[in-house]
C-alpha cells in the first residue's frame, strides 16, 4: 500500500492494488461521522469500439451502451431493485455514467457494512434477461427525450459536435432513441463482461476508516474474476481541424446561452495543464478581470463565465459557457482578450490564492472528496498531488498555454437561442 | 444580536454567516430585496463590486453568497462567507477576523454618494441596475414551472396573509424606489432587524464576538434592535380552495396545500410525512409514481412554522383526476391506519440519518440553529433522533385525523 501526503492541508491518500488489479483509494476523516464509497468502471459514452480482450475481437457497440448498463445494474434476479434496498438502510445511494466512466455510489452516517455487501452484490452480478433489457427501453427513450429538450445539454452536445468531427466525445451519453434500439442482453453482457473486470476499475472509500481495515472488508466481498488482458480501446482518427465553427439551435429559452469551446492536445500532464488553464482563464475572463466588469457594465452577461478544461483519455478542451442577449459579440471579446492580454505577476499571484483555496475547500465533505479523487483516478491522476503541481506552474507556464489554446484557429461557438 | 460560535473541527474551512430578520410585509417586500443584491455593489472601503471580488480572491478565493428567504412570516436577508481555516493557509493571517470584517463592511458600511443638499444617498445607478436585475428575476420566475407551481400553491393558500407574499415583490412598486428613498428604507431596515451571526469552525468566540461588535459600534450600528416577534395562524379552510393555472406547459404540476391542526409532538407529525411522501419508500411515491406510474415527481415536505404540509407532483395533465384520488386514498389510508412496519421503519430510518447529516455541513448546521433561535427552542439533535425511535403507529393515525386539504393547485396547459 502507497500512503501519499499532502502537510500544508493535512490530508492522506492510502492507495492500494489488489492483485486483481483493482484500484482501491482511502482518504481517512477522523472527525467526521458520514462515509462515502464510490466504485466506477472506466467505461463511458466515448468507448463503443475495442477489442474483447478474451477473443481478441473487434468490437463495436450501441451509442449509449455505458449509461444503458448502468441503468440495468440495479435489477437483481430476486426482483429486488438494489437503490431502494440501500435506501431502505437510511443510505443516499446513486449511479451515474459520464463520458469516460461509470460509477456506483452510496454515503451516509451508519449502515456503511450492510451498504458495502449490498453495493458489492449488485455490481458483481448483472442480471439481463430479453425481457427485462425490453422494459428499460422505453424508460431511457424518456429520458434521452428528456435531455433533448434540456438547452444546456443541447448546448453542451452541439460544443462538442462543433469542435470533434469524429471524436466520440460528440456522442449523447445517453445515445439516441435509435443507437439504444439494438441493445441487447448480449451486448450488455459483452460490455459487462469486459469493462466491469476489476481490473478496469477504482474504488475510492471516504470517512473514519483504518485504510487495510476496510481495503480487507472489500477484498473479502470481491468474488473471484479469471485474469484479463489489457482492453485496447478504438478511438476513431480525428482531424487537427475543428469540424464547425459556429452551431445555432433554437429552444424554448429566454435569454440565448453559448458555449464556447477550445480544442486542445491530449499529450502532456494533463492535470497541470488543467491548473495552468484555470489560472489563465480566471484571470483573464473571472471575476476580478477587466474584461469580465466590461461585459457587465456593457450589460452582455449577468452573472460570472463557467470555465471548464475538460479531458480524457481520447480528447481535452477549455469550454467557457454563460447566457448573453449577443453570444457572438461575447466570443469576440473572449478570443481577443485571449489574444491581447498577457496574464500579469498580479493576477497569476491572486489566481492562485485562490486555486489553492477552493482545492482546500474540496476536502469539506466525504461526497466531494470522494467525487474528487475517483474522477482524478479514470483519468490517471491523484488528486493530492494537486497543490504540488499547482506549485510547478509559473506566469510562463500560464501564458504559454494561453497562446497555444488561442492559436489555429481551433475554437468553436455552440448557440441555444429563443425560439 | 444573537452571536453563536458552532465550533466543529470538521471542516477545512470556516463559515460566517449574518442574518437579518425583518416581518414580511407587502409593503416593504420589494425594496427588501433589493438590499441584498444592492450591498454587494460596494463599501465605503471598496467602492465597486471589483475591488469586493479581487478582495475575495485575495483571501484565498473566500467565497460570498446573498439571499431573501421566506421564514414563516418573517423574510431573512442571508449572507455567507467561508475562508479557508488560518492553520491550513502558507502564510500567517487571521482570515475568519479578515471574513468577518469584510461582512460588516459590506451589510453595515454601503456605497454612499452625497445628493445636492449633503444627504447621503445610495450609488443612483447601482440602484437602477438592480432595479432592472430584480425586474429580470420576477420576469424569470416561471422559467422554473415546478418552483413557481409550489410557490403560486402557497400564494393561494396564504392569501391576504404574510406568508403568501412573493419574495421578489413586485415590478410596479419598482418604479417609486429610487436612490434616496431607498437609503432612508435601509436605515429603518437596520433599525428593526433581529440580527444574528453565527460563525462554524475551529475559532474562538470571544475574540471574533468583541471585534465584531466593535466594529458595529464605529459605524454607529446598534445591535439591539426593536425587532418585534409575529406568528400568524392560518385558519384552515373547511372546503379546499381548487385553483387551475393555464400556461404553455408540457407537464402538469399538482401541488396540494394540507394543513395541520394537531397538538402531537413535532417528531410524530414529522414520522407522518416521511411516511406520506419523503423518500422512495413513502406512500406517495410509491403509488403515484412507482405502481401507477402517473409522476415523474411525486412527494411531500413539512412546513413545520406554519403547520403546513406540501405535496408536490409533476403529472400528465389528463392524469390529473386519476392523481387526485390516489393522493387522498393514501391519506384516507394513514388516517385508517393502514401503516406497514416497513413503511414505519423506513420513515424511521431516513428520518434518523437525515438528522445525523446536519453536523457534517456547516451550512445546514447553521440552518438548523437559526430555526431554534428564531423560535426559542433548544436545540438538542439527540433527544429529536431518540423521540422519533418512539413515534408509534397511532401517534401516526392521530396526526392523521388532523391533516386537512386546504388548497389544490394545478398548472396546466
Amino acid at each position: 500500500m502507497q500512503v501519499f501526503e499532502d502537510k500544508r492541508i493535512r490530508e492522506k491518500v492510502y492507495v492500494e492494488e489488489l492483485p486483481n488489479k483493482m484500484q482501491i483509494m482511502v482518504v481517512p476523516k477522523r472527525e467526521t461521522q458520514n462515509k462515502y464509497i464510490i466504485w466506477a468502471t472506466k467505461f463511458g459514452s466515448i468507448d463503443n469500439h475495442f477489442i474483447d480482450p478474451t477473443t481478441n475481437e473487434e468490437v463495436v457497440v450501441p451509442d449509449g451502451i455505458a449509461h444503458y448498463l448502468e441503468h440495468k445494474m440495479f435489477e437483481q434476479k430476486s426482483g429486488v431493485d438494489s437503490l431502494y434496498t440501500l435506501m431502505g438502510l437510511g443510505l443516499n445511494a446513486n449511479a451515474y455514467t459520464t463520458s469516460d466512466h461509470t460509477a456506483y455510489l452510496f454515503g451516509g452516517v451508519d449502515n456503511f457494512y450492510p451498504g458495502l455487501d449490498e453495493l458489492m452484490d449488485y455490481v458483481q452480478n448483472p442480471y439481463y434477461t430479453d425481457e427485462n433489457v425490453e422494459k428499460e427501453r422505453g424508460i431511457i427513450g424518456q429520458e434521452i427525450n428528456m435531455y433533448d429538450n434540456e438547452p444546456f445539454s443541447k448546448l453542451y452536445i452541439n460544443c462538442m459536435k462543433g469542435m470533434y468531427k469524429n471524436n466520440t466525445i460528440n456522442i449523447d451519453t445517453a445515445g439516441t432513441v435509435e443507437s439504444i434500439s439494438h441493445i441487447t442482453k448480449e451486448t450488455l453482457y459483452s460490455c459487462y463482461n469486459t469493462f466491469y473486470h476489476p481490473s478496469n476499475t477504482v474504488m475510492v472509500i471516504v470517512g473514519d476508516f483504518e485504510p487495510q481495515e476496510v481495503i480487507n472488508e472489500v477484498q473479502k466481498r470481491l468474488l473471484p474474476r479469471e485474469p484479463l488482458g489489457e482492453i485496447k480501446r478504438i478511438y476513431p482518427e480525428e482531424p487537427w481541424e475543428i469540424n464547425e465553427s459556429l452551431i445555432e439551435t433554437s429552444m424554448d429559452v429566454n435569454m440565448p446561452m453559448f458555449m464556447i469551446g477550445f480544442k486542445d492536445e491530449i499529450t502532456g500532464d494533463k492535470l497541470k495543464d488543467q491548473i495552468a488553464v484555470e489560472i489563465a482563464v480566471n484571470s483573464l475572463l473571472g471575476k476580478c478581470s477587466e474584461t469580465y466588469q466590461d461585459m457587465y457594465n456593457e450589460g452582455l452577461i449577468m452573472t460570472e463565465l463557467e470555465m471548464e478544461y475538460e479531458f480524457s483519455r481520447n480528447f481535452a478542451h477549455l469550454i467557457i459557457a454563460g447566457e448573453s442577449k449577443n453570444p457572438k459579440r461575447v466570443e469576440e471579446i473572449v478570443l481577443n482578450t485571449f489574444e491581447n492580454k498577457e496574464v500579469t505577476l498580479e493576477e497569476f499571484e491572486r489566481s492562485k490564492k485562490k486555486i489553492y483555496g477552493d482545492y482546500t475547500s474540496e476536502y469539506n465533505s466525504v461526497d466531494e472528496i470522494g467525487r474528487m479523487f475517483l474522477q482524478d483516478a479514470v483519468k490517471g491522476y491523484n488528486s493530492i498531488e494537486y497543490l504540488n503541481k499547482l506549485e510547478e506552474i509559473d506566469l510562463e507556464y500560464v501564458n504559454n498555454i494561453r497562446t497555444k489554446l488561442l492559436n489555429h484557429n481551433r475554437h468553436t461557438l455552440s448557440i441555444v437561442k429563443g425560439k | 444580536m444573537k452571536f453563536t460560535v458552532l465550533n466543529s473541527n470538521k471542516f477545512k474551512t470556516n463559515l460566517c454567516c449574518v442574518f437579518l430578520a425583518v416581518p414580511l410585509t407587502e409593503d416593504r417586500v420589494t425594496k427588501t430585496a433589493l438590499i441584498p443584491s444592492l450591498l454587494r455593489r460596494g463599501t465605503n472601503n471598496l467602492t465597486s463590486q471589483l475591488e469586493i471580488n479581487k478582495r475575495l480572491e485575495e483571501m484565498y478565493g473566500a467565497s460570498i453568497s446573498y439571499g431573501i428567504e421566506k421564514e414563516a412570516d418573517y423574510e431573512v436577508l442571508k449572507f455567507y462567507l467561508e475562508v479557508i481555516n488560518d492553520d491550513l493557509l502558507p502564510e500567517k493571517r487571521a482570515l475568519t477576523k479578515e471574513g468577518l470584517d469584510l461582512l460588516v463592511d459590506i451589510i453595515f458600511n454601503p456605497y454612499l454618494e452625497k445628493d445636492s443638499n449633503g444627504e447621503s444617498i445610495f450609488c443612483k445607478q447601482y440602484v437602477n441596475q438592480e432595479k432592472d436585475n430584480l425586474i429580470k428575476v420576477i420576469e424569470s420566475r416561471k422559467d422554473n414551472k415546478a418552483n413557481y407551481a409550489a410557490n403560486r400553491m402557497v400564494e393561494e393558500m396564504y392569501q391576504g396573509e404574510a406568508y403568501g407574499i412573493y419574495k421578489f415583490g413586485k415590478i410596479e412598486d419598482l418604479k417609486s424606489i429610487n436612490e434616496k428613498n431607498l437609503y432612508e428604507f435601509y436605515k429603518e431596515l437596520i433599525s428593526i432587524a433581529k440580527i444574528s451571526v453565527y460563525v462554524v469552525g475551529d475559532v474562538n468566540k470571544d475574540s471574533l464576538e468583541g471585534d465584531f461588535r466593535k466594529s458595529l459600534e464605529s459605524l454607529g450600528v446598534n445591535p439591539e434592535s426593536s425587532f418585534e416577534k409575529v406568528n400568524m395562524r392560518h385558519t384552515p379552510r373547511t372546503n379546499p380552495k381548487v385553483v387551475n393555472e393555464k400556461m404553455d406547459v408540457s407537464q402538469g404540476n399538482l401541488i396540494i396545500g394540507l394543513d395541520v391542526n394537531s397538538n402531537k409532538t413535532n417528531e410524530e407529525i414529522i414520522m407522518y410525512n416521511a411516511i406520506l411522501g419523503t423518500g422512495a419508500n413513502s406512500k406517495l411515491f410509491q403509488n403515484v409514481r412507482e405502481k401507477a406510474s402517473l409522476a415523474y415527481s411525486a412527494g411531500s415536505k413539512y412546513f413545520r412554522r406554519k403547520n403546513m404540509i406540501m405535496i408536490k407532483t409533476g403529472i400528465e395533465i389528463s392524469n390529473y383526476e386519476k392523481t387526485l384520488a390516489i393522493i387522498e386514498e393514501q391519506l384516507e389510508n394513514i388516517k385508517n391506519g393502514e401503516i406497514t412496519e416497513q413503511e414505519l421503519e423506513s420513515a424511521r430510518q431516513l428520518i434518523t440519518s437525515t438528522s445525523k447529516l446536519i453536523p457534517e455541513s456547516g451550512e445546514n448546521l447553521v440552518t438548523y440553529y437559526y430555526d431554534k433561535e428564531m423560535n426559542d427552542e433548544e436545540p438538542d439533535l439527540e433527544k429529536f433522533i431518540d423521540n422519533i425511535q418512539k413515534v408509534k403507529i397511532e401517534d401516526i393515525v392521530d396526526v392523521a385525523k388532523d391533516v386537512s386539504v386546504d388548497t389544490i393547485y394545478f398548472l396546466r396547459d
